[in-house]
């Protein structure tokens, strides 16, 4: 089920808990490698539309913080299949906006364990590069939104019910999983942008390792 | 904070267990295409409210949400094996939550018209690690009886050949690659067989052959649900109705 060859290109995640400042840093990363020479790709969320049509069909149904990430799931192998896998066999670089790590955060804020959302997206090859997208206003929660990132439509699906995720709390424990998960992870925008271009660039061609 | 969510663990625990004896009956009929599951299914529903059981039946791939979704993508042959497999999980979980949780819960017996194990046979088919697909199913909700109705392979694509021509993805075309849905599904079958028979031991099935007549399938269906035992919750599916009841405050009281 996974390639077992990773395949010759880059792939880099950007991940942040909301979905406006996601597709800003992919756009100024973008920009930054293209007047460096290199076109990137961008995936983005719900590139599949499941999410879409999925609002659409609501009604007053009820999902759960559980069925929602197993559509993100979907979502991501239809992504890889369509947008990322083709521009990383082709020697490309594709920035994921958002990728697994956004799934894992949202998740944790919505009290899933983080181990489980991890091992059902490992057939999603790692990323070479990991940046963080800046966080504004970190002081509000989540607005309830069917139409920006992960984040807000997850706030959206499931209000009326616990886990209530417009509140700060649950913002500031997927900030926090965020900001864990290490040194290798940069902020974008900002000077973020600079490192990871460099870091991008800089990178030798990449050996066929086994995953 | 941490003293309060631990409280409220405990009473969750405690409910579920005090659920126990007024909860409903969770069968799943499970087997191949063309084994006869809904058949049985119906009679034994027709057969439970005869004698005063409130039965509430639910079948594969069907909640009204994920449906369309489904539906528009298999027809047009776009799924890859791990779209379709993670789309249905998002199916069942959510009958899990809306309906098959729901009514265990008020004391109605729920008859599962094929139940995760299709997904875990049909998946494993096509090449999905089966580690992988029981995690995806997490956490799991044990049925209190699963019917298997077993045939073998070619009595299924004889069964399914007198009716109709499988559909795109029930024939296995996405895997074997072959043109003709009949010989697809030849194919196919047989590897979904061998999954069962593995699932069967793990899962504990209750084998029903469905070679035999009708009614006298209904016959042992019946004896098989009246001797039902159930299998704990809390022991076998404590963290499955834990979320759910989390969820679902009013229910928690």
């Amino acid at each position: 089920m996974a390639d077992t060859i990773t395949p010759p290109g880059r792939l880099i995640a950007l991940d942040g808990t909301r979905g406006k400042d996601t597709l800003a840093a992919a756009e100024a990363l973008g920009e930054a490698l293209a007047a460096a020479g290199v076109t990137a790709a961008v995936s983005r969320f719900d590139a599949s539309g499941l999410f879409g049509e999925l609002a659409a069909a609501r009604g007053d149904r009820l999902l759960s913080p559980r069925t929602l990430t197993l559509v993100y799931a979907a979502d991501l192998a239809f992504r890889l299949r369509w947008e990322i896998r083709p521009v990383l066999d082709a020697g490309g670089v594709v920035i994921a906006a958002s990728y697994i790590d956004t799934a894992v955060a949202v998740g944790a804020a919505a009290g899933l364990d983080e181990d489980w959302t991890r091992e059902l997206l490992r057939f999603a090859p790692r990323p070479q590069h990991r940046g963080r997208a800046e966080e504004r206003k970190p002081g509000r929660g989540w607005k309830p939104r069917l139409d920006r990132g992960y984040a807000e439509y997850a706030a959206a699906m499931l209000a009326g019910t616990p886990p209530d995720l417009t509140g700060k709390a649950a913002r500031r424990t997927a900030m926090a999983w965020l900001e864990r998960q290490g040194r290798a992870t940069c902020t974008v925008p900002g000077r973020g942008v600079a490192a990871l271009t460099r870091a991008i660039l800089r990178r030798r061609p990449a050996a066929r390792v086994r995953t | 904070m941490d003293a309060a969510r631990r409280l409220s663990a405990r009473r969750l625990t405690r409910l579920i267990a005090g659920r126990e004896r007024s909860r409903g009956l969770l069968i799943a009929f499970e087997g191949p295409d063309g084994s006869g599951k809904t058949t049985q299914r119906k009679l034994l529903a027709r057969w439970l409210e005869s004698r005063g059981h409130d039965v509430v039946s639910t079948r594969w791939a069907s909640s009204a949400l994920v449906k369309p979704l489904l539906k528009v993508r298999k027809r047009i042959h776009t799924l890859s094996v791990e779209e379709y497999s993670l789309l249905h999980a998002v199916d069942f979980r959510h009958r899990l939550e809306a309906s098959v949780l729901p009514a265990l819960w008020a004391g109605q017996t729920v008859l599962a018209d094929r139940y995760l194990f299709t997904a875990l046979a049909r998946d494993a088919a096509r090449g999905l690690d089966l580690d992988w697909l029981l995690h995806a199913y997490a956490p799991l909700l044990w049925p209190d009886l699963v019917l298997y109705f077993s045939m073998t392979p070619e009595d299924s694509r004889r069964r399914v050949a007198s009716t109709r021509s499988p559909h795109f993805y029930e024939a296995g075309q996405d895997v074997t690659g072959l043109e003709d849905p009949l010989a697809s599904y030849t194919r196919f079958i047989d590897r979904v067989v061998t999954e069962y028979e593995n699932l069967s031991v793990v899962f504990q099935f209750v084998t029903v052959d469905a070679g035999d007549a009708v009614y006298r399938q209904h016959t042992r269906v019946r004896e098989l649900a009246d001797g039902a035992v159930k299998r704990p919750w809390p022991e076998f599916s404590e963290p499955a109705v834990r979320e759910w009841l989390t969820r679902s405050p009013h229910l928690a009281g």
